[in-house]
Protein backbone atom coordinates (compact mmCIF):
# COMPACT_ATOMS: atom_id res chain seq x y z
CA UNK A 1 0.00 0.00 0.00
CA UNK A 2 1.26 3.35 -0.66
CA UNK A 3 0.84 6.21 2.09
CA UNK A 4 -0.80 8.40 -0.62
CA UNK A 5 -3.88 10.84 0.85
CA UNK A 6 -6.33 12.22 -1.98
CA UNK A 7 -5.01 15.60 -3.29
CA UNK A 8 -1.60 14.68 -2.33
CA UNK A 9 1.50 13.95 -4.40
CA UNK A 10 1.12 10.07 -5.58
CA UNK A 11 4.15 8.41 -5.17
CA UNK A 12 4.73 4.38 -5.65
CA UNK A 13 8.01 2.51 -6.57
CA UNK A 14 8.85 -0.72 -8.73
CA UNK A 15 11.76 -3.19 -9.10
CA UNK A 16 13.69 0.36 -11.23
CA UNK A 17 11.59 3.31 -11.29
CA UNK A 18 9.70 5.45 -9.09
CA UNK A 19 6.34 6.99 -9.76
CA UNK A 20 5.62 10.32 -8.79
CA UNK A 21 3.16 13.00 -9.41
CA UNK A 22 4.59 15.81 -11.58
CA UNK A 23 4.04 19.22 -10.54
CA UNK A 24 4.43 22.61 -13.00
CA UNK A 25 8.24 22.08 -11.93
CA UNK A 26 8.65 18.87 -13.78
CA UNK A 27 7.80 20.54 -17.15
CA UNK A 28 11.26 20.40 -18.80
CA UNK A 29 12.29 21.14 -22.11
CA UNK A 30 12.16 17.21 -22.55
CA UNK A 31 8.79 16.75 -21.37
CA UNK A 32 7.36 19.22 -23.27
CA UNK A 33 9.55 18.35 -26.69
CA UNK A 34 7.34 14.92 -26.26
CA UNK A 35 3.74 17.15 -26.60
CA UNK A 36 5.95 18.21 -29.79
CA UNK A 37 6.64 15.19 -31.57
CA UNK A 38 5.26 13.10 -34.34
CA UNK A 39 6.00 9.98 -33.50
CA UNK A 40 5.18 9.89 -29.47
CA UNK A 41 2.03 12.17 -30.40
CA UNK A 42 1.04 9.20 -33.33
CA UNK A 43 1.53 6.91 -30.85
CA UNK A 44 -1.28 8.80 -28.84
CA UNK A 45 -3.26 9.21 -32.14
CA UNK A 46 -2.55 13.12 -32.17
CA UNK A 47 -0.82 15.50 -34.42
CA UNK A 48 2.15 17.07 -33.17
CA UNK A 49 0.15 19.51 -30.06
CA UNK A 50 2.52 22.83 -30.65
CA UNK A 51 2.68 23.79 -27.12
CA UNK A 52 5.04 25.89 -24.98
CA UNK A 53 6.09 25.72 -21.38
CA UNK A 54 2.93 27.73 -20.44
CA UNK A 55 1.12 24.97 -21.86
CA UNK A 56 2.61 22.16 -20.36
CA UNK A 57 2.27 23.43 -17.08
CA UNK A 58 -1.34 23.88 -17.86
CA UNK A 59 -1.74 20.44 -18.76
CA UNK A 60 -0.19 19.23 -15.33
CA UNK A 61 -1.88 21.66 -13.30
CA UNK A 62 -4.98 19.90 -14.22
CA UNK A 63 -3.93 16.74 -12.56
CA UNK A 64 -5.46 16.76 -9.14
CA UNK A 65 -4.12 14.06 -7.20
CA UNK A 66 -7.40 12.77 -6.50
CA UNK A 67 -9.50 11.44 -9.47
CA UNK A 68 -7.03 12.12 -12.47
CA UNK A 69 -2.77 11.32 -11.70
CA UNK A 70 -0.41 12.13 -14.10
CA UNK A 71 2.61 10.15 -12.61
CA UNK A 72 6.48 10.29 -14.46
CA UNK A 73 8.59 7.63 -15.22
CA UNK A 74 12.35 8.42 -12.95
CA UNK A 75 14.67 5.73 -13.37
CA UNK A 76 15.94 5.31 -9.77
CA UNK A 77 18.78 7.38 -9.29
CA UNK A 78 17.63 9.91 -12.07
CA UNK A 79 16.25 13.11 -11.51
CA UNK A 80 14.36 13.36 -14.99
CA UNK A 81 11.33 11.48 -15.74
CA UNK A 82 11.69 9.25 -19.25
CA UNK A 83 7.63 9.48 -19.48
CA UNK A 84 4.54 9.38 -17.70
CA UNK A 85 1.38 7.47 -17.03
CA UNK A 86 -1.96 9.37 -17.15
CA UNK A 87 -5.06 8.08 -15.05
CA UNK A 88 -8.23 9.44 -15.22
CA UNK A 89 -10.68 7.85 -12.95
CA UNK A 90 -14.13 8.28 -14.53
CA UNK A 91 -17.99 7.52 -13.29
CA UNK A 92 -18.85 3.80 -13.28
CA UNK A 93 -15.87 2.93 -10.91
CA UNK A 94 -13.56 2.82 -14.25
CA UNK A 95 -9.81 4.11 -15.12
CA UNK A 96 -8.22 4.99 -18.34
CA UNK A 97 -5.03 5.42 -18.78
CA UNK A 98 -2.47 6.59 -21.12
CA UNK A 99 1.40 6.11 -21.22
CA UNK A 100 4.21 7.36 -23.14
CA UNK A 101 7.41 7.01 -22.74
CA UNK A 102 8.94 9.98 -24.77
CA UNK A 103 12.54 8.52 -23.78
CA UNK A 104 13.34 6.64 -27.12
CA UNK A 105 16.52 5.15 -25.19
CA UNK A 106 13.66 3.20 -23.12
CA UNK A 107 11.13 1.83 -25.57
CA UNK A 108 11.55 -2.06 -25.82
CA UNK A 109 12.71 -2.09 -22.18
CA UNK A 110 9.34 -3.53 -20.37
CA UNK A 111 9.18 0.25 -18.66
CA UNK A 112 5.26 -0.11 -19.60
CA UNK A 113 4.43 -3.24 -18.00
CA UNK A 114 6.97 -2.65 -15.23
CA UNK A 115 5.21 0.47 -13.92
CA UNK A 116 1.64 -0.07 -14.84
CA UNK A 117 1.78 -3.21 -12.90
CA UNK A 118 2.31 -0.98 -10.28
CA UNK A 119 -0.20 1.49 -10.97
CA UNK A 120 -3.00 -1.49 -11.85
CA UNK A 121 -1.84 -2.24 -8.22
CA UNK A 122 -2.81 0.45 -6.71
CA UNK A 123 -6.24 1.01 -9.17
CA UNK A 124 -7.53 -2.06 -8.08
CA UNK A 125 -6.17 -2.19 -4.13
CA UNK A 126 -6.41 1.65 -3.13
CA UNK A 127 -8.60 3.35 -5.39
CA UNK A 128 -10.84 0.52 -5.46
CA UNK A 129 -11.87 1.04 -9.27
CA UNK A 130 -13.98 -2.15 -10.78
CA UNK A 131 -11.96 -1.80 -14.43
CA UNK A 132 -9.32 0.16 -16.42
CA UNK A 133 -9.04 0.27 -19.86
CA UNK A 134 -7.19 1.90 -23.01
CA UNK A 135 -7.66 2.87 -26.29
CA UNK A 136 -4.93 2.27 -29.14
CA UNK A 137 -4.57 2.74 -33.15
CA UNK A 138 -4.53 -0.67 -34.57
CA UNK A 139 -1.10 0.47 -36.19
CA UNK A 140 0.84 0.91 -32.90
CA UNK A 141 1.96 -2.87 -32.51
CA UNK A 142 3.34 -1.80 -29.57
CA UNK A 143 0.95 -0.86 -27.21
CA UNK A 144 -1.01 -3.44 -28.74
CA UNK A 145 1.81 -5.97 -27.50
CA UNK A 146 1.76 -4.66 -23.85
CA UNK A 147 -1.94 -4.71 -23.26
CA UNK A 148 -1.84 -8.17 -24.78
CA UNK A 149 0.93 -8.88 -22.04
CA UNK A 150 -0.99 -7.60 -19.45
CA UNK A 151 -3.87 -9.69 -20.56
CA UNK A 152 -6.35 -7.12 -21.65
CA UNK A 153 -9.30 -8.30 -23.62
CA UNK A 154 -9.90 -5.96 -27.02
CA UNK A 155 -13.40 -5.26 -26.23
CA UNK A 156 -14.41 -3.30 -29.68
CA UNK A 157 -12.83 -2.27 -32.72
CA UNK A 158 -13.43 1.43 -33.96
CA UNK A 159 -13.74 1.30 -37.68
CA UNK A 160 -11.42 3.27 -39.50
CA UNK A 161 -12.01 5.94 -36.14
CA UNK A 162 -8.40 7.57 -36.03
CA UNK A 163 -5.06 8.25 -38.19
CA UNK A 164 -2.16 5.68 -37.53
CA UNK A 165 1.34 6.56 -37.10
CA UNK A 166 2.02 6.27 -41.28
CA UNK A 167 -0.66 9.27 -41.34
CA UNK A 168 -3.55 6.52 -42.70
CA UNK A 169 -7.07 6.00 -41.55
CA UNK A 170 -6.95 3.07 -39.17
CA UNK A 171 -9.69 1.15 -36.58
CA UNK A 172 -8.91 2.28 -32.64
CA UNK A 173 -9.14 -0.61 -30.81
CA UNK A 174 -10.73 -0.88 -26.99
CA UNK A 175 -9.15 -2.85 -24.37
CA UNK A 176 -10.15 -3.90 -20.80
CA UNK A 177 -9.17 -5.38 -17.80
CA UNK A 178 -11.70 -6.22 -15.47
CA UNK A 179 -10.44 -6.75 -11.01
CA UNK A 180 -10.55 -10.56 -11.05
CA UNK A 181 -8.77 -10.51 -14.74
CA UNK A 182 -5.81 -8.97 -12.53
CA UNK A 183 -6.03 -10.50 -9.56
CA UNK A 184 -6.64 -13.84 -11.40
CA UNK A 185 -2.61 -13.18 -13.19
CA UNK A 186 -1.52 -11.87 -9.70
CA UNK A 187 -2.41 -15.13 -8.22
CA UNK A 188 -0.65 -17.62 -11.56
CA UNK A 189 1.82 -15.25 -11.76
CA UNK A 190 0.81 -14.75 -15.56
CA UNK A 191 2.52 -11.65 -17.29
CA UNK A 192 4.20 -11.24 -14.26
CA UNK B 1 0.84 -26.09 -47.06
CA UNK B 2 1.17 -26.52 -43.13
CA UNK B 3 5.78 -27.25 -43.44
CA UNK B 4 5.63 -24.63 -45.05
CA UNK B 5 3.52 -22.24 -42.81
CA UNK B 6 5.76 -23.47 -40.08
CA UNK B 7 9.14 -22.52 -41.63
CA UNK B 8 8.04 -18.82 -42.47
CA UNK B 9 6.42 -18.44 -39.10
CA UNK B 10 9.94 -19.26 -37.06
CA UNK B 11 11.74 -17.47 -39.76
CA UNK B 12 9.24 -14.45 -39.40
CA UNK B 13 9.33 -14.94 -35.90
CA UNK B 14 13.01 -15.27 -35.14
CA UNK B 15 13.69 -12.20 -36.92
CA UNK B 16 11.33 -10.69 -34.76
CA UNK B 17 13.10 -11.98 -32.12
CA UNK B 18 16.78 -10.98 -33.42
CA UNK B 19 17.47 -15.17 -32.72
CA UNK B 20 18.57 -17.66 -34.84
CA UNK B 21 15.59 -19.90 -36.17
CA UNK B 22 16.76 -22.70 -34.14
CA UNK B 23 16.13 -21.36 -31.11
CA UNK B 24 12.67 -20.53 -31.72
CA UNK B 25 10.48 -22.87 -29.04
CA UNK B 26 7.03 -24.66 -30.41
CA UNK B 27 5.10 -23.07 -27.10
CA UNK B 28 7.03 -19.57 -27.98
CA UNK B 29 4.05 -16.80 -27.01
CA UNK B 30 3.86 -13.15 -25.53
CA UNK B 31 4.23 -13.52 -21.76
CA UNK B 32 6.05 -17.06 -21.84
CA UNK B 33 9.26 -15.68 -24.04
CA UNK B 34 11.31 -13.38 -22.49
CA UNK B 35 12.51 -11.74 -25.96
CA UNK B 36 9.25 -11.39 -27.37
CA UNK B 37 8.72 -7.84 -26.57
CA UNK B 38 6.73 -4.80 -27.72
CA UNK B 39 9.87 -3.78 -30.17
CA UNK B 40 9.69 -7.59 -31.20
CA UNK B 41 6.30 -7.32 -31.56
CA UNK B 42 6.09 -4.73 -33.51
CA UNK B 43 9.15 -6.27 -35.92
CA UNK B 44 6.91 -9.21 -35.70
CA UNK B 45 3.50 -7.69 -37.48
CA UNK B 46 5.89 -5.60 -39.91
CA UNK B 47 7.63 -8.44 -41.34
CA UNK B 48 4.49 -10.67 -41.33
CA UNK B 49 3.04 -7.76 -43.47
CA UNK B 50 5.97 -7.43 -45.84
CA UNK B 51 5.91 -11.27 -46.43
CA UNK B 52 1.78 -11.41 -47.17
CA UNK B 53 2.40 -8.28 -49.09
CA UNK B 54 -0.41 -6.66 -47.68
CA UNK B 55 -1.75 -4.59 -44.43
CA UNK B 56 -3.33 -6.97 -41.75
CA UNK B 57 -6.53 -6.61 -40.74
CA UNK B 58 -7.39 -5.64 -36.98
CA UNK B 59 -9.06 -9.35 -36.47
CA UNK B 60 -5.73 -10.87 -37.91
CA UNK B 61 -3.38 -8.55 -35.84
CA UNK B 62 -4.93 -8.87 -32.91
CA UNK B 63 -5.03 -13.29 -33.09
CA UNK B 64 -1.38 -13.18 -32.78
CA UNK B 65 -0.03 -14.38 -29.54
CA UNK B 66 1.89 -17.23 -30.32
CA UNK B 67 3.65 -18.99 -32.86
CA UNK B 68 0.89 -21.27 -33.22
CA UNK B 69 -1.19 -18.40 -34.00
CA UNK B 70 0.79 -17.33 -36.49
CA UNK B 71 1.77 -20.68 -37.79
CA UNK B 72 -2.37 -20.61 -38.38
CA UNK B 73 -2.97 -17.43 -40.13
CA UNK B 74 0.06 -18.48 -41.97
CA UNK B 75 -2.18 -20.96 -43.33
CA UNK B 76 -5.36 -19.59 -43.98
CA UNK B 77 -3.64 -17.44 -45.98
CA UNK B 78 -4.16 -16.78 -49.41
CA UNK B 79 -1.08 -17.62 -51.88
Amino acid sequence: MSSWQPGTILKLETEHYLLRSLTGEDASEAYISWWNDPDVQASLGFEPRGWDWSHAVRHIQRFDNRRNFHLGIFPKGESLPIGFVSVFIEHGNRALTNTVIGNRAYWGRRVVLEVRERIFDFLFDEIGVAKVYGRVESRNFASIFNYKAQGFTCEGVLRQHGLGIDGKRCDTLMFGLLRDEWKSQAKTGAFR
Amino acid sequence: MTAAADETARRLLATALQVDGGEIDGEAAIGRTERWDSLAHMRLMLGLEEHLGRTLTSEEMLSIESLGDLIALLNGAPG
